[in-house]
């Protein structure tokens, strides 16, 4: 059996999510590794995204955000938001999203705005950047959190970015097609069901049981008769991880 | 035809900023810790402008500044961070407190609000924003920023949004010309649209070339210089933040900003140092270390940082 890490198994699942040719819009960290890996593997002709106006970059040096030209190295454009957010992401061309954030909740709506209560005390955060624009247009998104009852909770602070806000068919009515369709946590990977639009259990990482999984989240998911293990990396996934992508330990650190 | 430059756009930050009434609206350049517009910042404080209406697609550490500094009445920005370095601080702490009138959207949907401004339309419809808190807030805050509308072709419901119309944008560049036809290397996030939308425009360029240069590659003017009213030379402008291909930002100087801006008294203890303590830009310069200092953040020409 091979040796990896949580961080890994999500990176890996990020991958599989990834088909070839899509159009990825990113941000930092896990994602970043995630469709690298997909790019190195199965998706060889895959774009990638980043807000500000950059794509296909190929980055050797680690950078403290999206704002930090080691990101940017060696891209293929340099350009704008309305190029990228605008042209291509709102024209319908993104085919998936990777979102992270502070909270989710049982349809996938995210917040990166704020904690506590926005009519009384709360700590403002970040907000929103491009993920509100990213969780409304992309065909399909992905959530990548940590699993945590704090983080995957029944009632979140705000509402910054939307999944399927009360779920059935409330995304739609709100204008928006999409939505989320997995969250990738280092404890499971989730779908959404159906009709419900409710978070639903599609695999647990091996070493997990479903009470390991649904004892630290803040909401019941829908629980399957059968919920499978996540499928582990590949020998050759975890090497192209820790020899190609991430060799100095920039995302994975 | 060597003299090109008929009205004289040359002058200095001093006297660019001096053209700025309080209460204005201003665009500002900055990406969390890259372009931003940190010598104008300093020089805004130092000169007591307040009641500002800022506004950027991504709020950035020239906005943090312009807020710790007390300039700040309005935010118009789609978030905004320091990237891994920390958080707004003093824009955070306007809002926790509600000192500062902050309207947060979305990216994109400041992107389309200069947009709508840059090209003279009445409104711009989006997609972004619906189903969340944001869109909420925004409808609260301000009552007639947004709307709805049926697009008369489909009969749809559509998100609007009104033209952002700032009074005047700060672009921080690398190369302009004495009429500020302007040049920006690398990604340029917000900053054509803001130029466009804007009244009119301060560059700030890290060199000034002769119109002549301009021309032998003009495609990589980004800011028509019709749309500047003044130039200003001013080498590392943006420090501590980084000018791709130029030079690259100050970890150990955003770090000791961050520090300052976790309490009002540090703030203002740093204020003293860096703003009030010294006369203008190149005071400051020496001040975090001068030619030596600055030297070592020289980017790498094949890197670009």
């Amino acid at each position: 059996m091979v040796d990896y890490t949580p961080s890994e198994l999500m990176a890996v699942a990020g991958a599989r999510e990834i088909k070839d040719r899509e159009v990825v819009a990113v941000g930092l960290g896990l994602p970043v590794v995630a469709s690298f890996l997909a790019k190195q593997t199965h998706a060889p002709n895959m774009t990638m995204l980043f807000e500000l106006g950059v794509i296909d970059s190929e980055p050797i040096h680690a950078g403290v955000g999206l704002a930090d030209p080691r990101v940017w190295y060696r891209a293929k454009v340099l350009s704008s938001f309305v190029d990228i957010l605008g042209s291509i992401l709102h024209k319908g061309r993104v085919d998936v999203g990777f979102l992270g954030g502070l909270e989710t909740d049982q349809y996938g709506n995210l917040n990166t705005t704020l904690v506590g209560d926005p009519r009384g005390k709360f700590r403002h955060m970040v907000g929103s950047g491009g993920a509100n624009d990213i969780a409304s247009s992309a065909k399909r998104n992905i959530i990548i959190m940590r699993h945590d009852a704090r983080k995957l909770k029944k009632t979140i602070s705000f509402v910054t970015s939307p999944g399927y806000v009360t779920g059935g068919e409330s995304r739609a009515k709100a204008g928006l097609s999409g939505g989320p369709s997995r969250v990738i946590t280092d404890k499971a990977i989730f779908g959404f069901h159906p009709e419900t639009k409710q978070m639903m259990l599609m695999s647990i990482h091996p070493g997990n049981t479903v009470e390991d999984v649904v004892g630290t989240m803040g909401f019941a998911p829908v629980v399957p008769q059968d919920v499978p293990y996540t499928e582990p990396p590949e020998k050759e996934q975890l090497r192209i991880i820790r020899e190609v992508i991430d060799p100095r330990k920039m995302y994975m650190g | 035809m060597n003299e090109e430059a008929h009205v004289e756009k040359l002058t200095t930050l001093a006297e660019a900023v001096a053209s700025i009434p309080s209460g204005s609206h201003v665009a500002l350049p900055g990406f969390p810790i890259t372009r931003c517009a940190m010598a104008f910042a300093r020089e805004v404080i130092r000169q007591g402008i307040k009641g500002l209406t800022i506004s950027s697609c991504v709020g950035a550490m020239d906005g943090d500044m312009l807020v710790g500094g007390g300039a700040v009445e309005r935010m118009i920005c789609g978030g905004g961070s320091l990237d891994k370095f920390g958080r707004l601080n003093c824009v955070n702490r306007g809002i926790e407190d509600g000192t500062l009138q902050a309207e947060e959207y979305s990216s994109l949907s400041v992107a389309f609000r200069y947009l709508a401004g840059s090209l003279g339309l009445p409104f711009m419809p989006i997609r972004s924003l619906q189903g969340s808190d944001l869109i909420r807030q925004i409808k609260e805050r301000t009552g007639s920023d947004v709307a709805e509308i049926t697009d008369p072709f489909t009969g749809e419901n559509w998100l609007v949004l009104k033209p952002l119309l700032p009074d005047v944008s700060i672009q921080v560049v690398h190369t302009a010309d004495a009429e500020g036809n302007a040049w920006i290397m690398g990604p340029r996030w917000d900053n054509a649209e803001q130029a466009k939308a804007s009244k009119r425009t301060i560059v700030i360029a890290e060199h000034v070339v002769s119109t002549e240069a301009i021309r032998q590659h003009a495609e990589q003017t980004v800011i028509p210089g019709l749309l500047v009213s003044h130039v200003v030379e001013l080498p590392f402008s943006a420090h501590p933040t980084s000018c791709y291909r130029e030079y690259d930002y100050d970890a150990g100087e955003i770090e000791k900003y961050v520090k300052a801006t976790s309490t009002p008294e540090s703030f203002k203890a740093y204020l003293d140092e860096y703003v009030y303590g010294v006369q203008d830009h190149w005071g400051y310069l020496e001040k975090v270390g001068g030619m030596k200092h600055l030297n070592d953040l020289k980017a790498d020409p094949i890197l670009g940082y």
